[in-house]
């Protein structure tokens, strides 16, 4: 095809689902899953908890309770729910997998720094992702089984998981940032086509935390050890 | 065949009473004689008539694993059938919609009221029959009545695949898409050389390039033409449905926007036939109304043109 035939397409043309059907996934993984989201609100609501100790182990356990969060969204929900009506979702999935499997890594191979956190600041950072970002998909979708919560919901677990940029070290942060951004232009592009304009918050506020993040990161100079 | 005819004709007719009910303007012929007969075309070069309006999957089929609108969709699927539709058109690219218009089609025992279109959609020009045999396990049917290289991709290999299938009987018809007003050129080309029974191609009121070319050369060449995009993507419908219908609407057959837009376009004379998609049994219902009544004449066609224009 020519630049100009390419050019002609419209992003219209890459989403080939309507807003109903969309919106519909987080209501039938929610029915899928229940109970299990209480667990995902009591790790999402309880984990700032782990930072406020002056303990390593507290925070890589945290980071664990990312990752595993990263693995649990991307592949239950993006490869299981997404990815049969959009392709490029199931790639996003595995992606999701791999930073988990990333963050996971950085806990068992230092990549989790002992450093002094302002943890009441990230606490706050981290309480309005997990608490406010659930209610968008619900007020696009005007159900409240829609709710989108972390650990289950792609948007929310990388919204929040953003500001596990502030528990790494300086090569890991680097290797974990480009999901973030790419899977914040993707889901962007996607709420844009299907006019989901409350959802459209999650990815600005994906890319905000990952700003706060990096002003989360302590100097060296504060170490824990 | 007695039974099957009979049953058919039974869920059609039980169909236009519900249309009748819902439209009667729609039954309410000006010219005093009863209009119940579906407007059907006749594929050129063979003898074989198929409805004017027929059904797209694009978006509104691709619902995956969820079984409730899987039966939604199966509802849109039976009112279009009820109501005298036959050409259900799909592609591999558009997600799960093959499977779930397969799942629709078991469910409403419907494999036989189908003229199944399918489109060739793989780079791989040596995968032509592999994919049709993909599609048609996804759909549940035997054989496809037409196979279409999906927007010319991989078209040179394709078409000789196909043609070769269409002499071995495993397809009835073959054509090639186009979508958006892309590459016209060479698509006249292809039209110009191949043995093609059908094009399927971008036509409503606004995208109207194609009447400059295509269309001719599709009546001169004696091959059928799919529409499709007849409500522009849903964007006419959004620019326009505020709007009042024109006073004359009746006198070309119309009682709603739906009608307005695809009574033009079949009312051309070389169209075989249009593919609105939707997801809503009351929209299937108004689609299906365009196949019943007056069509416009060339005349009231340009009059219907300028109308839009001049909104």
């Amino acid at each position: 095809m020519s630049g100009a035939d390419w050019l002609s397409y419209s992003l219209q043309d890459f989403v080939m689902f309507g807003p109903q059907v969309f919106l519909r996934l987080f209501v039938r993984i929610n029915q899928d899953l229940w109970p299990w989201q209480v667990l995902a609100v009591v790790v999402a609501i309880g984990l700032p908890a782990l930072l406020l100790k002056r303990d390593l182990r507290a925070r890589r356990l945290a980071a664990g309770l990312i990752a595993v969060a990263w693995v649990v969204s991307g592949y239950g929900y993006l490869v299981g729910y997404f990815g049969p009506i959009n392709w490029p979702a199931a790639w996003f999935g595995w992606a999701f997998v791999v930073q988990g499997a990333l963050l996971a890594a950085a806990v068992f191979f230092g990549g989790v720094h002992g450093h002094r956190l302002p943890a009441r600041r990230f606490a706050v950072f981290w309480l309005m992702a997990v608490c406010g970002l659930p209610w968008l998909a619900m007020a696009d979708s005007g159900q409240w089984q829609a709710v989108a919560l972390f650990g289950v919901a792609p948007g929310t677990t990388a919204a929040a998981g953003a500001l596990a940029v502030a528990l790494l070290t300086g090569p890991w942060r680097w290797l974990y940032l480009p999901l973030l951004l790419l899977w914040s232009v993707f889901s962007a592009a996607i709420f844009w086509v299907l006019q989901t304009w409350w959802l459209l918050l999650t990815p600005v506020a994906t890319l905000l935390l990952v700003g706060a993040g990096f002003w989360l990161s302590p100097r060296p100079a504060r170490s824990l050890d | 065949m007695a039974d099957w005819f009979s049953r058919r004709q039974f869920l059609i007719n039980a169909g236009l009473a519900g249309l009748a009910l819902k439209s009667p303007s729609l039954f309410a012929n000006t010219s005093g004689t009863p209009s119940l007969s579906p407007i059907m075309r006749q594929i050129p070069g063979a003898n074989e008539n198929i409805p004017a309006i027929g059904m797209g999957t694009w978006i509104t089929f691709n619902v995956g694993g969820d079984e409730q609108l899987v039966a939604q969709r199966t509802r849109v699927l039976k009112t279009f059938f009820d109501l005298g539709g036959t050409v259900v058109d799909g592609s591999p690219m558009y997600g799960t919609a093959a499977d779930v218009v397969g799942e629709a089609l078991d469910s409403l025992g419907a494999h036989d009221r189908i003229f199944a279109a399918t489109k060739i959609w793989t780079g791989d020009e040596s995968e032509t029959r592999q994919e049709a045999a993909r599609s048609g396990r996804r759909w549940g049917v035997e054989r496809f009545d037409l196979l279409q290289v999906h927007n010319l991709l991989g078209w040179q290999g394709h078409i000789e695949n196909l043609k070769q299938m269409k002499a071995n009987g495993e397809v009835r018809y073959i054509g090639i898409t186009t979508s958006h007003g892309r590459r016209h050129r060479e698509f006249a080309q292809i039209m110009e050389r191949e043995p093609l029974d059908f094009v399927q191609l971008t036509y409503n009121v606004l995208d109207r390039e194609v009447e400059d070319r295509l269309l001719p050369l599709a009546q001169e060449r004696g091959i059928g033409v799919i529409v499709n995009r007849p409500f522009q993507g849903g964007s006419l419908f959004r620019r326009f449905q505020s709007e009042p219908l024109p006073d004359w609407a009746g006198q070309v057959g119309v009682s709603n926007w739906a009608e307005f837009f695809l009574k033009f376009i079949i009312s051309h004379p070389a169209v075989t036939c249009a593919i609105p998609a939707t997801s809503k049994v009351e929209h299937m219902k108004e689609n299906m109304g365009a196949l019943y009544g007056a069509l416009p004449d060339a005349d009231q066609r340009q009059r219907m043109a300028d109308y839009v224009r001049s909104l």
